[in-house]
C-alpha cells in the first residue's frame, strides 16, 4: 500500500479520542477567552468599561453568531502572558450586516500590540478586503509593545501597515469605523484618525500623539489625559472624533447606528439555495475519524457529515482515487470539494487540477479537506513527472479566482499542503482541527532523513555512528517536529485562522461562504500549465 | 313564491359579515355598501356585489338613505337589512326601503316609531301591564319638578339613542342642568334629535333583555333572556345566555312580559325587549327593534339562527316552529372586543392592526384581520368572542382561553381587560351589575406580566429567523458558550417606564431575569408572528411583532409593547457640556432674565443675545443653579465669540448621577 511507503505523520497521541481533543480545546479557549488577570479585569471593570468580549457582544446584534478569528493567537508565546495576543477579532452581525470586529484587550498588557497582535489585527483587515466587509474597531490599546519594537514597527506587515490598510480599504469602499474605549495612544490614535467615522467615550476614551508624561518631557506642559486627548477635547474642538457617548454600552449603539446608515451592499456574488441539513448526523463525526491519523479512512464518510442533505456528486470516482472530488452544498451554498483520500499522484493531481479548472469556470467556491501526508516519491513517479503534475495543481489552486476555504482535517505536509491550498494560497478562511499535524514533513521522516545525510557525511570521511549516537540525534529532530507540528503552534501563530471543533465544520463553512458572498468573483485566468 | 332573492346589507363591519353568511345558508344574494373608508373592508370583499355609497363620514354614506335606496335599486336588490347601529332603528328608513318597493327585513316602520320613542314605548308597555320604572313626563321641561317626580340617583336619556351615548346619570338636583344640556348636545351630534327622557336610575341592578321573533302569521315566539349586566358607562362589555342569577319568577315575569309587549305591536321580525332587574323587580326599560350585537349567545343556547330566521320572516314565512319547540341548552358567553383603552378611560383607539389572531377554539364574529386600518369613523368595536359550554363555567373558563388565544397587535384594545374580567372572581361569581365596572376603576389596571418581559427579550434576541448562517440568530461562538445577549427592555406602566435588562442566550433558550434563570422553549418558529413557548415547562401562547424598535408581545388578550433603548437618547445629555453658557456669536446682549443664585430649569433662557440681525437665546442646558455671570452678561454688553457668559451648575443629585455609570452597563457574568 502506497499509505505505508509514504512518509507517514506521527499520531498526536495514540489514546486522545477526537472528543477529547475538543474537550482539550474548549478548555483552552475558555482560558483565553478570560482575558487579562481577575485583578487587571477587576481594574478594567471598576472603571466603568465593558470586558472586551462583552464590549464584542454588545456590538452584534442580540444573538448574532461569532465568526471569531484566531482565538488562541500567541498560544504558548511569550511567557503565555498574552492570551488571544491581547485582541478580539472575528466576523458577526451588526446592524444586519456582516462586519469584521477588531478589539482590543486592555486587561491584557493594556492592550499594546505584540508581534502576533498585529499579525491577528492585519489578518482581520484582510477578511475584510476579500470579502468587502465593514471594519469596526473597538480601540482600548496603549499602542505598540516597546520592548518588541523591532518585531512590531518597521517591517512590511508591521504596525504601520494597519493604517495603511485602513486607507485602502476605505479607498476600496469598506467602510471604516472605529470607537475610542479606552487609550489610544502614539501610532494608536491613527486607527480613530484614518477611520471614516469615529466615536469616543467621554471620560475614558483618549487620543493623543503623546501622552501626558512624554508631553511634559517635551515640552514641560502638564496636563491631564483628558484635557489633552478626551471625548470632549475630540468631539468638540479638534474634530479627530464625530460622536461623543456617555459609556461603552452607548458608544457600542453609536456604532451600530453608524453601521445601520451603510449604503446597502452589493447584491451576493454567490447564490444560496435552500438549506438541508446533513442526513448523516454530524454529531459522528469524531466516530468515523480515527484517533491515529494513519489509520486510513473514507474521507466521504466526513464530507457526507458536513455537506447540505449528505449529497455529493462525485466528479471522476473512478479515476485517481486518492483525491475526491466533487461537487455539494454546504448551507445552501454550491462548492467543488477537494479531498485527500490518500497521497496524491499524478492521475490525481491531474483530476483535481481538472475540477479546480471548472470551479473557477462556474464560479463555484472551493472546500479543500486536507488530509495529506504528501505527493508520491519513487523512481517511477518522479519519471513519470509526478513534479509537473502536482505544479498544475498548484497553479490551478494558486491561479484560482473563486473564494477557497481550507480545512486541515489530518495532516497537512509537505508540496500537499500547497496542492490543497495551504495559507500560502490564500484561502478566505483556514481552519484546523484539533487532530490535525502540520509541517514540511512527518518528525519521524525529518529524524531519518537528517539522520541519514549526516551518517553519509561521517562515513564518507572514515568514521562511524552508533545507532545510539544516531537515536541521540534524531530525538531532538523528532521532538521539534512534534512540537512545532500542532495544531496550537500553528494557530498561536495565525498559520490558520482558528481550530475548530470538527462537529463546527458545517457552521463555520456556512458562515465563511457567506462572509465570501459579499466580494464579486472576477473571471478566471491561469498562469502556464506545465504539460 | 319568494319575495326576494338579493338582500342589500345596510351595514359594515363584523354585523354585515353575519348577515351575508345568512344570505349565503339561505340561498340569497348579498349586496354590501361601502364607504371610502371601507374600500378593502371584508365586508365589501364577502358580498356577491358591492356599491360605494359616499365618503368615510357615516353620515354622508352608511347614514344616507337616498344613497342606500339607489344601490339597492342598482343591484337589484328586493329586501335590505339594517342590521344593529346606523339606520337600524330609524323609521324613516324602513318606510323609504318599503316605499321603494324593497323588503326592509325588521318590523314595520310603524312599530319602529312606537318602540324607537321611549316615551311612547313606556306607554305601550304600561298598556301591556308590563312593569316600568318611575319616570317623568317627556315634555316636561322644567328640571325642578322632573328631579322631584323621579328622584335621584336619575337617569337622563334621549329618547331616541341607544348604545350609553346622549346618557347621563345624575346623582342630585343641582346636577341635572348640565347633564341635561350635555346629553342634549350629544343626542343631536349623533341621532339628530334631543328629545330627553328622565327616570329613575336603579342602581345595582341587572340588565335582563329577552330575545322575541315574530311573523306575519301571528305567530310570537321568545327564545329565553340574556344577561348583560357586565357594561361600563352604559356600554355592554360581555353578555351571556341564559341569565344566571334571576329566580324563576322574575325569569318568567320578564319572558311573559316580553310576549305581551310585543303582541301589544303585533310585533313581526326579532325584537329584544330590554330589563333592569333588581331583586324580585324587574322594570321595562325599552325595546330594540332590530337585531342585537350579542344575539349570537342566544343563538348557541337555542341552536337557531336568528338572521336566517329574520330573512324567513321577511319572505313572509312563518315561524318553523312554536315556543315549546325553543329550549335552551348550556350556557353561551360574548365578550366584545373594542378598540379602547381601558387602562385610560376607555379612550377609543384607532390605528392600523399589524397583527389580528382571533381564537380557533370559540365563535368568532369580527370583521378585523392583519393589515387593516381602524378609523374613528364608526363604532370601535372590532369583534366579538362568543364561547359556550354545559354549565356557566365551562362556558366562562372557554372565555378566559379564548381571550388568552386573542392577539390584536398595533393598536390598543380591550382584550386583555375583558380576559381580566373573565378570569375574575367577581365574574365568577356573577357579582357584577350594571354599575360595578365604574365602580371599580381599578379592574383595567394593566400589569406587564414576567411572561411578557421573556417573550419580548427572547424574541428581540432571536431577531429575525434567517437561513444566512452569519445571521442566525443562535448566539454561536467558536467551540464556546453560546453568548447571552444582554436586551435591554422598557415598557409603559401605570405612567411610568420600567426598564429590565434581561440575559438572552436564544440558542438554548435561556432568558436570565436577575437571580432568576427561565428556560424558554420555543415550540414554533423563534421570535416572530405566533409563538408557543414552554416558560419554565408552563406551556404559554404569545404573539409577538417586532418593528423597528417596538416589540409588541399579545399574552393572555393584552399586548404589552416594550422599547428598545435608543442609541442617542443620552446624547442629549452630552451636548451640554459642563454648563458654561457662552456666546455662540460675537453680539450684543439684548435680555438678561437671571443673576447669580438663580434656580433655573433644564431649557431655561438665561438671555438673549443679537447677532447678525438674529435673536438667541441662550438656555440652561440642564437643571441647576446659576453659579456664575460673567460681567458682559449685562443689558447692552457687546460679547465676542465664545465669551463666557453663564455658569450653571447642576442639581447636586443630577451630578451625582452623571458620574455614574447607568445599570444597565453593569453586566453579571
Amino acid at each position: 500500500m502506497t499509505q505505508q511507503t509514504a512518509a507517514a505523520p506521527e499520531p498526536v497521541s495514540r489514546n486522545a479520542s477526537l472528543e477529547g481533543l475538543v474537550e482539550e480545546l474548549r478548555q483552552r479557549l475558555a482560558t483565553a477567552r478570560a482575558g487579562g488577570s481577575e485583578a487587571a479585569r477587576a481594574r478594567h471593570t471598576d472603571r466603568g468599561k465593558l470586558l472586551v468580549r462583552d464590549r464584542v457582544d454588545r456590538l452584534l446584534d442580540p444573538g448574532s453568531p461569532f465568526l471569531e478569528v484566531a482565538p488562541l493567537a500567541a498560544f504558548g508565546m511569550y511567557d503565555d502572558a498574552v492570551p488571544s495576543a491581547g485582541i478580539v477579532t472575528g466576523v458577526g452581525q451588526v446592524s444586519g450586516r456582516p462586519c469584521v470586529i477588531v478589539a482590543n484587550d486592555a486587561t491584557v498588557k493594556g492592550g499594546t500590540y505584540y508581534p502576533m497582535t498585529v499579525k491577528k489585527h492585519l489578518r482581520a483587515q484582510e477578511i475584510a478586503r476579500a470579502n468587502h466587509l465593514p471594519c469596526l474597531y473597538l480601540v482600548d490599546s496603549g499602542g505598540a509593545f516597546l520592548p518588541m519594537q523591532d518585531e512590531v514597527f518597521p517591517d512590511r506587515e508591521h504596525f504601520g501597515r494597519i493604517f495603511y490598510n485602513q486607507a485602502t480599504l476605505s479607498a476600496a469602499g469598506i467602510p471604516q469605523v472605529a470607537a475610542v474605549l479606552g487609550s489610544c495612544t502614539a501610532g494608536g490614535a491613527y486607527v480613530p484618525a484614518m477611520s471614516d467615522e469615529s466615536v469616543i467615550v467621554r471620560n475614558q476614551g483618549t487620543i493623543f500623539l503623546g501622552g501626558p508624561p512624554l508631553v511634559k518631557a517635551a515640552t514641560g506642559e502638564v496636563v491631564s489625559a483628558e484635557d489633552l486627548g478626551g471625548g470632549d477635547v475630540h468631539a468638540r474642538t479638534s474634530g479627530v472624533v464625530d460622536h461623543l457617548a456617555a459609556d461603552d454600552p452607548q458608544a457600542l449603539a453609536i456604532v451600530r447606528s453608524i453601521v445601520g446608515t451603510l449604503p446597502r451592499p452589493a447584491p451576493p456574488s454567490l447564490v444560496q439555495h435552500e438549506v438541508d441539513e446533513p442526513v448523516e448526523d454530524p454529531g459522528t463525526l469524531y466516530a468515523v475519524v480515527p484517533p491515529d491519523t494513519r489509520t486510513p479512512y473514507d474521507v466521504r464518510d466526513v464530507i457526507r457529515r458536513i455537506v447540505d442533505g449528505s449529497r455529493l456528486h462525485e466528479f471522476r470516482a473512478l479515476y485517481g482515487e486518492t483525491l475526491v472530488c466533487g461537487f455539494a452544498r454546504v448551507w445552501g451554498y454550491d462548492v467543488g470539494i477537494v479531498a485527500n483520500n490518500g497521497i496524491l499522484f499524478s492521475e490525481s493531481s491531474l483530476k483535481g487540477t481538472h475540477f479546480i479548472e471548472l470551479c473557477n469556470q462556474r464560479g463555484i467556491p472551493l472546500l479543500f479537506l486536507q488530509n495529506i501526508t504528501g505527493f508520491m516519491v519513487g523512481r517511477q513517479y518522479e519519471a513519470g513527472g509526478i513534479a509537473k503534475d502536482g505544479a498544475k495543481l498548484v497553479t490551478a489552486v494558486a491561479c484560482s479566482v473563486v473564494p477557497r476555504f481550507t480545512v486541515v482535517i489530518g495532516g497537512s505536509f509537505g508540496a500537499g499542503n500547497y496542492g490543497m491550498c495551504g495559507r500560502a494560497y490564500d484561502p478566505r478562511f483556514l481552519w484546523m482541527w484539533p487532530n490535525a499535524r502540520i509541517s514540511v514533513m512527518g518528525g519521524e521522516q525529518a529524524a531519518a532523513v537528517l539522520a541519514t545525510v549526516r551518517r553519509d557525511g561521517i562515513e564518507a570521511r572514515g568514521g562511524t555512528w552508533s545507532r545510539e549516537a544516531e537515536d541521540e540525534f534524531r530525538r531532538p529532530v523528532h521532538e521539534q517536529y512534534e512540537t512545532q507540528g500542532s495544531p496550537y503552534y500553528s494557530t498561536a501563530r495565525l498559520w490558520d485562522d482558528a481550530i475548530i471543533d470538527p462537529l463546527d465544520t458545517r457552521r463555520v463553512l456556512g458562515m465563511g461562504l457567506a462572509a465570501a458572498a459579499h466580494a464579486p468573483v472576477p473571471e478566471p485566468h491561469y498562469g502556464i500549465f506545465r504539460m | 313564491m319568494t319575495r326576494f332573492d338579493t338582500v342589500l346589507v345596510a351595514n359594515r363591519g363584523e354585523i354585515a359579515l353575519r348577515v351575508m353568511r345568512a344570505c349565503v345558508a339561505s340561498g340569497l344574494r348579498s349586496v354590501a355598501v361601502y364607504s371610502d373608508a371601507d374600500r378593502d373592508a371584508p365586508h365589501v370583499r364577502a358580498a356577491d356585489a358591492a356599491v360605494r355609497i359616499g365618503p368615510g363620514a357615516a353620515a354622508d354614506s352608511y347614514l344616507s338613505i337616498p344613497a342606500l335606496i339607489e344601490a339597492a335599486e342598482r343591484t337589484r336588490a328586493g329586501a335590505v337589512h339594517p342590521g344593529y347601529g346606523f339606520l337600524s332603528e330609524r323609521a324613516e328608513f324602513a318606510r323609504a326601503v318599503v316605499e321603494a318597493g324593497l323588503v326592509f327585513v325588521g318590523p314595520s316602520a310603524d312599530v319602529m316609531d312606537a318602540m324607537g320613542r321611549k316615551d311612547k314605548a313606556r306607554a305601550i308597555a304600561t298598556a301591556a301591564g308590563v312593569p316600568v320604572v318611575p319616570a317623568a313626563d317627556a315634555a316636561a321641561d322644567d328640571l325642578d319638578s322632573i328631579g322631584r317626580q323621579v328622584g335621584f340617583p336619575l337617569l337622563v336619556k334621549a329618547a331616541s339613542g341607544g348604545g350609553g351615548k346622549g346618557m347621563r346619570i345624575v346623582r342630585s338636583a343641582p346636577d341635572l342642568d348640565q347633564a341635561v344640556a350635555a346629553a342634549r348636545r350629544e343626542a343631536l351630534s349623533a341621532f339628530g334629535d334631543d328629545t330627553m327622557l328622565f327616570e329613575r336610575y336603579v342602581e345595582n341592578g341587572r340588565h335582563i333583555e329577552v330575545q322575541v321573533l315574530g311573523d306575519e302569521h301571528g305567530h310570537l315566539v321568545h327564545l329565553f333572556e340574556r344577561d348583560c349586566s357586565v357594561q361600563r358607562r352604559h356600554q355592554k362589555v360581555i353578555e351571556e345566555a341564559p341569565a344566571s342569577v334571576i329566580s324563576p319568577a322574575v325569569r318568567d315575569l320578564v319572558l311573559s312580559s316580553s310576549i305581551a309587549l310585543a303582541g301589544e305591536v303585533d310585533y313581526v321580525g326579532a325584537g329584544t325587549v330590554e330589563f333592569l332587574v333588581r331583586g324580585d323587580e324587574a322594570y321595562f326599560l325599552e325595546m330594540n327593534t332590530r337585531l342585537q350585537v350579542e344575539h349570537p349567545v342566544t343563538e348557541i343556547v337555542t341552536g337557531l339562527d336568528l338572521v336566517a330566521l329574520q330573512l324567513a320572516v321577511a319572505q313572509g314565512e312563518p315561524l318553523p316552529f312554536g315556543q315549546a319547540d325553543v329550549c335552551v341548552r348550556g350556557h353561551a358567553i360574548e365578550a366584545r372586543v373594542y378598540a379602547e383603552d381601558p387602562a385610560h378611560g376607555f379612550v377609543p383607539q384607532a390605528g392600523v392592526a399589524r397583527l389580528v389572531h382571533w381564537p380557533e377554539r370559540a365563535r368568532v364574529d369580527a370583521a378585523l384581520g392583519s393589515g387593516q386600518r381602524v378609523s374613528t369613523h364608526y363604532d370601535p368595536m372590532l369583534g366579538k368572542v362568543i364561547v359556550s359550554g354545559a354549565t356557566r363555567e365551562a362556558a366562562r373558563l372557554r372565555l378566559v382561553q379564548a381571550l388568552d388565544d386573542t392577539a390584536i397587535v398595533g393598536l390598543t384594545t380591550n382584550a386583555g381587560f375583558l380576559r381580566q374580567l373573565a378570569d375574575s372572581d367577581a365574574y365568577r361569581d356573577s357579582q357584577i351589575d350594571t354599575a360595578w365596572l365604574d365602580h371599580h376603576p381599578g379592574a383595567a389596571a394593566v400589569v406587564v406580566p414576567d411572561q411578557a418581559w421573556w417573550i419580548a427579550a427572547c424574541a428581540v434576541a432571536a431577531g429575525n429567523d434567517s437561513t444566512d448562517p452569519l445571521a442566525t440568530p443562535d448566539g454561536w461562538r467558536l467551540a464556546g458558550p453560546r453568548a447571552r445577549v444582554p436586551v435591554s427592555l422598557s415598557c409603559i406602566q401605570d405612567a411610568s417606564t420600567l426598564t429590565r435588562v434581561l440575559l438572552v442566550d436564544s440558542g438554548a433558550g435561556v432568558v436570565q431575569d436577575g437571580e432568576r434563570q427561565i428556560s424558554l422553549r420555543w415550540t414554533s418558529a423563534v421570535g416572530v408572528g405566533e409563538v408557543r413557548c414552554e416558560v419554565d415547562g408552563v406551556a404559554a401562547r404569545a404573539h409577538v411583532v417586532v418593528a423597528g424598535s417596538e416589540v409588541a408581545v399579545a399574552y393572555q388578550g393584552q399586548t404589552h409593547v416594550f422599547e428598545l433603548p435608543d442609541a442617542f437618547a443620552a446624547s442629549h445629555r452630552l451636548e451640554t457640556g459642563d454648563g458654561t453658557i457662552t456666546a455662540p456669536m460675537p453680539g450684543t446682549v439684548l435680555a438678561v432674565m437671571v443673576g447669580t443664585g438663580a434656580e433655573v430649569a433644564e431649557g431655561e433662557t438665561l438671555a438673549v443675545v443679537e447677532a447678525m440681525k438674529m435673536e438667541l437665546a441662550l438656555k440652561a442646558p440642564f437643571a441647576g443653579v446659576v453659579t456664575e455671570v460673567s460681567a458682559a452678561a449685562k443689558v447692552g454688553g457687546q460679547v465676542d465669540l465664545g465669551a463666557a457668559l453663564f455658569v450653571v451648575t447642576a442639581d447636586a443629585v443630577a451630578a451625582g448621577q452623571d458620574g455614574q455609570l447607568p445599570a444597565s452597563a453593569r453586566v453579571d457574568r
